[in-house]
């Protein structure tokens, strides 16, 4: 009668379930990696794995920055500036007396925390994050643009070797992240946090701290927008307080192209992770085939209304039948 | 006391009161402030975002949101002094064709989200990535100048001391207030933003308003954009930019439900005006470019504070 | 057992909403082992109450008292940790998760600090297995049926463990079958000594289970009693405080005039290939069980979903409404049975939601005939006895007038057939009976009226002809002296004799 047989298979079960509803989406990445492969072989070698997974890993991350925000029923315009800033925090402390360490415990603490400052806001103040995080987005580039007023900074050679070098470093500690991810997701709070996005006032009678997990999901927001932002520092060597600014519509394209829905848990991270794989092999393919980055631009925007337009009108269209 | 507490329930009053405030201080305090050349120089500027703001105050109203009135705005600013024809010495060709585009580019959004249900914020965005990678093939990158001389005459005419810019607010400003207070439609936009469900079962058609609003944003977008044009003569990738977030802003500041069904233009109008004098006041102190980041950051979230918190729950 | 100390109380609780006084000065006592019956026309502060008992309103003033002690702030987790469980009237549900992850949503049972999933879903298993819940548990809610939704939010309250169980209309939405199997979870509780509240509009259901009951009327106690020796009479009684008559209007004699919908072959939704008509001056009743397609009948005639038909005639013309706007034109109108997300714009005025429909029609070059509105507004509220300021936001009212403001705005309309979901879900008695008389009043003046209905009593004693609907089709049409109750149940459950289905 029940599909789950034995007990301690029931977490087994919902994931095998959440994997069946992104079928589609598997065959349709798997289906890009394949035709990437074909065009660029090199990304079977060692190095050109690295520099595929390099380009991926700062993208999966704010992707999933986002993500966790439109699960809970929010959005953030605020990635991009978080980047930039954590890019431009990472150039301009490593060189201190902390060193490196120093460097990436100031980088995350300053995510965490303006991700939660944003968070207690929208929580506690009842406003919308999408007005929220705008107002958020100046304060931040302008905090950024003072500590860094031109790209410059200081990033040991080394880091930038080990995180953006011909090892697949980044690939790794994706894998770690998602992992974090998965044990989170595990917790009371971290499905607070879906519970949260898709009925708060269900949640709130359930028990469930809504307004804790929207600071948290802020919060670890931050985090990973401002790690991606260190990571990218890394790749290019230096500081820059605007270099994250593609980040935040990359971001939301992303989980949108991995089914997030946006009034809040829809949808899955896996998904939004798969979108922002999609994505990235969109931008790599346009960028060897020698397209100008204007076609990108044009591309995405197409892209972006495909991913939502194509699944509403199946499902519109399966209802007519 | 009442009389405060009244002020702080009715946002478009209290936006008002605002500007007032901020205009009495700073002319008593910054010399060259209260000046007309001055004040008039702010109005001329708060026209633009206030013509914007008027589309997006209906979007918002209906509950959605219009991501691409910027690339609106640089689409006409830049494609208006090349679609103008050399035969028409009036220019008003130019600005119908202009103002066809823009209204035409709007429609497609209002298509989008409603025939292909991309929700508005993603299918603005998209246009407004699509648009801006048009704009480079098109126009190559460099800047265009104008010689339409209607545009001319927009920018930069005063009949009787008043810039033309701000007259054309005016009446944006009276025609879409009648449209949402005193016609139907704006009834039942105010109606969709509120309940879309319960709009379409009272026999509200969600398609085909919001098919006419998309073109209304676009349209008054093309509006600002051939003002922008006039005023700076010149048009180039990016112009249009800045006024994306001012004008959301300024609908928020004018105390508009970002959620939609709740608001009024006449909020929207001394938002615009809130916006342009705080941005000035910014420019004055002489701070450098992140410093200024900040202080605009920091005054939308302070003003969202006092005037635009969303009821519970 | 009832020297026993209460389990949960409020004493003299004072609440109220924007200066508006809700509750003044309430005291509940819920003994362990007794079902407790609150009842309460709509708007008598019942559903603030359940919110006060449960922590998820404080009161403003009075205190509520666990074991005999008061506490301080309560909160939904401090309520959670002293045993007490709601069963809402709005689900608590997360669509995309699981069964088991939304009953264990709030009370995670932990190891590590991670969820323990086998020990949750030792926990589901146990209280599905109570409330019959045979579907996969790793299944996402979003996949069930609104009836098998809220079995899976009692079965949620069930895994608390409660001590004191608060149950608000938990059968509104629930099939007969479902009902007989949470009457039996209630009674298992009862003799387990859990201490339970029972809200529900349905007599039967109070006289059945219940053995004490408070009745609310306008924020106040007007009864707190024993129900022993009460009937159904006395019930209403209580809750109106005065006596009621009967409550459906006498039944006109049928004289159907012309046929106003013919569709033959008609699919939209869950319905498959029926046929249905409908005269002018008929009360035509659509029953069923949950979800079996009544409400997808009345939206594909309606235009609001999509539809096809071998054969159809709606007022006279040929072929089904494209959308609402042309079934507007064709003279139908639909109240909906959700009117707080489907038949009202809540924020806005009870003005502005009267005159919704009519605003194109009382337009004049363009523009809003101020002073046509006003009249009609204030017509409006007159004919339907809406009482009060017409500026007030819709959401001020109680269920009753709510309704009552969602079937006004179509009167405007002259609508020749009036299609009604379930119009009479959580309204109170009086607003039924006027609605009721207001229905026999349309059908007199030569309109279709098109009723889904949920509650059997009113299929039998309103309708000219009742048509079950089973699974998308026709069960069975009844007319005459055919309907009754036990003929529509019967059909309902696919069984053709009586007294099998119950």
């Amino acid at each position: 009668m029940s599909a789950v047989s034995s007990s301690g298979w029931l977490y087994g079960a919902i994931q095998r379930r959440r994997n069946r509803g992104l079928g589609g989406l598997y065959l349709v990445v798997a289906a890009f990696l394949i035709l990437y492969a074909v065009l660029f072989p090199g990304i079977l070698s060692v190095g050109g794995f690295s520099k595929f997974t390099q380009n991926w890993f700062p993208l999966a991350l704010v992707t999933m920055a986002q993500a966790l925000l439109m699960l809970n029923g929010g959005i953030t315009l605020a990635i991009g500036p978080l980047v930039s800033l954590g890019a431009v925090i990472a150039a301009t402390t490593m060189e201190g007396v902390f060193g490196v360490p120093g460097g990436i415990v100031a980088v995350a603490f300053t995510g965490l925390a303006i991700g939660a400052v944003i968070g207690a806001i929208v929580a506690h103040l009842r406003l919308p994050a999408i007005i929220v995080t705008l107002a958020g987005s100046f304060i931040i580039t302008g905090v950024a643009l003072i500590l860094l007023p031109r790209p410059g900074g200081f990033i040991p050679d080394w880091l930038s070797n080990m995180l953006a070098g011909h090892t697949p470093v980044a690939f790794l500690l994706l894998v770690v992240v998602l992992l974090a991810w998965k044990a989170f997701l595990a917790t009371p709070l971290g499905l607070g946090i879906y519970a949260a996005g898709d009925n708060p006032v269900g949640a709130f009678r359930s028990g469930v701290p809504v307004e804790r997990a929207k600071i948290v999901a802020f919060a670890l927001s931050g985090l990973l927008a401002a790690l991606a932002g260190l990571f990218v520092a890394a790749q290019t060597g230096s500081g820059d307080p605007v270099i994250g600014t593609p980040f935040t519509l990359n971001s939301i394209a992303a989980a949108v192209l991995g089914g997030v829905g946006f009034l809040g848990g829809k949808g899955t991270m896996r998904g939004a992770i798969c979108g922002s794989l999609l994505l990235s092999v969109m931008i790599n393919v346009m960028f060897f085939l020698g397209f100008p980055p204007v076609a990108q631009y044009i591309a995405q925007g197409l892209i972006i209304v495909g991913a939502v337009a194509v699944p509403e009108l199946l499902k519109s269209w399966r209802a007519k039948r | 006391m009442n009389a405060v507490k009244s002020i702080f329930r009715n946002p478009p009053l209290l936006t008002f009161v605002l500007v007032a405030l901020v205009w009495l201080v700073a002319g008593l305090t910054l010399p060259g402030f209260g000046a007309y050349g001055h004040l008039r120089y702010l109005l001329e500027l708060a026209a633009v975002i206030g013509i914007v703001a008027a589309g997006q105050t209906l979007v918002i109203l209906m509950g959605g949101i219009d991501l691409s009135v910027g690339a609106v705005i640089t689409v006409t600013a830049i494609l208006l002094p090349l679609i103008s024809p050399i035969w028409d010495p009036t220019g008003l060709v130019g600005i119908a064709l202009a103002l066809a585009i823009a209204t035409g580019i709007g429609f497609l959004n209002g298509a989008g989200a409603a025939y292909l249900r991309v929700p508005p914020i993603i299918m603005t965005l998209a246009m407004a990535t699509f648009l801006q990678g048009l704009l480079v093939v098109v126009a190559g990158g460099s800047a265009v100048t104008v010689s339409n001389p209607a545009v001319i005459l927009l920018g930069q005419a005063r009949p009787f001391g008043v810039p033309s810019g701000v007259l054309l607010w005016l009446v944006v400003s009276a025609v879409v207030l009648a449209l949402i207070h005193r016609m139907p439609i704006g009834a039942r936009f105010l109606a969709i933003g509120a309940n879309p469900l319960a709009a379409r079962l009272s026999g509200v058609s969600l398609t085909r308003n919001t098919l006419i609003l998309y073109a209304l944003s676009g349209f008054f977008a093309g509006l600002a954009g051939i003002l922008v044009l006039g005023m700076n003569r010149q048009g180039y990738v990016g112009i249009g930019d800045p006024y994306l977030l001012t004008s959301i802003a300024a609908v928020v500041l004018g105390g508009s439900s970002i959620l939609g069904g709740r608001g009024t233009y006449a909020g929207t109008i001394p938002g615009a005006i809130l916006l342009v004098t705080t941005t000035a006041l910014i420019t004055v102190v002489n701070a450098s470019p992140g410093w200024r980041s900040i202080m605009f950051g920091t005054l939308i979230l302070a003003l969202l504070l006092i005037s635009g918190r969303e009821a519970r729950r | 057992m009832t020297d026993q100390k209460p389990l949960l109380e409020a004493r003299q609780v004072f609440k109220g909403f924007f200066g508006n006084p809700v509750l003044k000065g309430v005291d509940i006592a819920l003994h362990p082992g007794r079902v407790h019956a609150l009842l309460g026309e709509n708007g008598a502060g019942k559903s603030t109450l359940i919110n006060l008992l449960s922590g998820a309103l404080q009161p403003d003033s009075g205190t509520i008292a666990v074991d005999g002690k008061p506490v301080g702030r309560f909160s939904p987790a401090a309520a959670r940790a002293a045993g007490i469980a709601v069963v809402q009237q709005e689900l608590s549900l997360t669509a995309d998760l699981s069964i088991a992850e939304n009953i264990g949503l709030g009370a995670f049972p932990r190891r590590f600090g991670l969820i323990d999933y086998a020990e949750l879903h030792r926990g589901v298993r146990n209280v599905c297995d109570m409330v019959g819940l045979t579907e996969p548990l790793d299944m996402p809610v979003a996949d069930l049926a609104l009836g098998r939704r809220q079995m899976v939010e009692i079965a949620k309250a069930l895994f608390r463990r409660p001590r004191v169980l608060i149950l608000d209309e938990p059968t509104s939405s629930l099939s007969a079958h479902e009902a007989g199997i949470l009457a039996r979870v209630i009674e298992t509780l009862r003799d387990r000594g859990t201490a339970l509240l029972y809200i529900s509009h349905r007599l039967n259901e109070v006289q059945a289970l219940c053995s004490h009951v408070t009745v609310l009327k306008d924020g106040g106690v007007t009864a707190d009693q024993s129900l022993s020796g009460i009937d159904g009479e006395g019930l209403v009684r209580l809750m109106v405080g005065r006596e009621t008559g009967d409550l459906f209007p006498p039944r006109a004699a049928a004289n159907p005039g012309a046929l106003r919908i013919n569709v033959e072959g008609f699919s939209a939704g869950l319905v498959r290939d029926i046929g249905f008509s409908g005269r002018a001056g008929e009360i035509v009743g659509i029953g069923g069980l949950v979800g079996q397609g009544q409400e997808d009948l009345l939206l594909g005639l309606y235009g609001a979903i999509p539809a096809r038909a071998a054969k159809a005639e709606v007022s006279g013309k040929p072929g089904l409404p494209a959308h609402v706007g042309s079934a507007n034109a064709a003279g139908l109108v639909y109240v909906p049975a959700d009117r707080k997300h489907e038949g009202l714009v809540l924020p806005h005025s009870i003005a502005s939601n009267l005159i919704l429909p009519s605003l194109g029609r009382l337009a004049r070059n363009g523009f809003r005939d101020r002073g046509a509105e006003t009249r009609l507004i204030a017509e409006l509220a007159k004919r339907l006895t809406i009482k009060g300021d017409v500026a007030r936001p819709v959401q001020a009212l109680s269920g009753g007038n709510q309704q009552k403001v969602a079937l006004a705005k179509w009167l405007p309309l002259d609508p020749s057939v009036l299609l009604l979901n379930d119009p009479t879900r959580g309204v109170d008695i009086e607003t039924k009976r006027e609605i009721y008389l207001m229905l026999r009043g349309f059908a007199a003046e030569g309109r279709l009226v098109i009723i889904a209905s949920s509650d059997t009593p009113e299929l039998v004693h309103l309708c000219d002809r009742v048509v079950v609907l089973r699974e998308g089709r026709v069960a069975a049409e009844l007319a005459g002296e055919a309907i009754s109750e036990e003929a529509i149940v019967g059909a309902a459950m696919g069984v053709d004799r009586k007294g099998t289905a119950a």
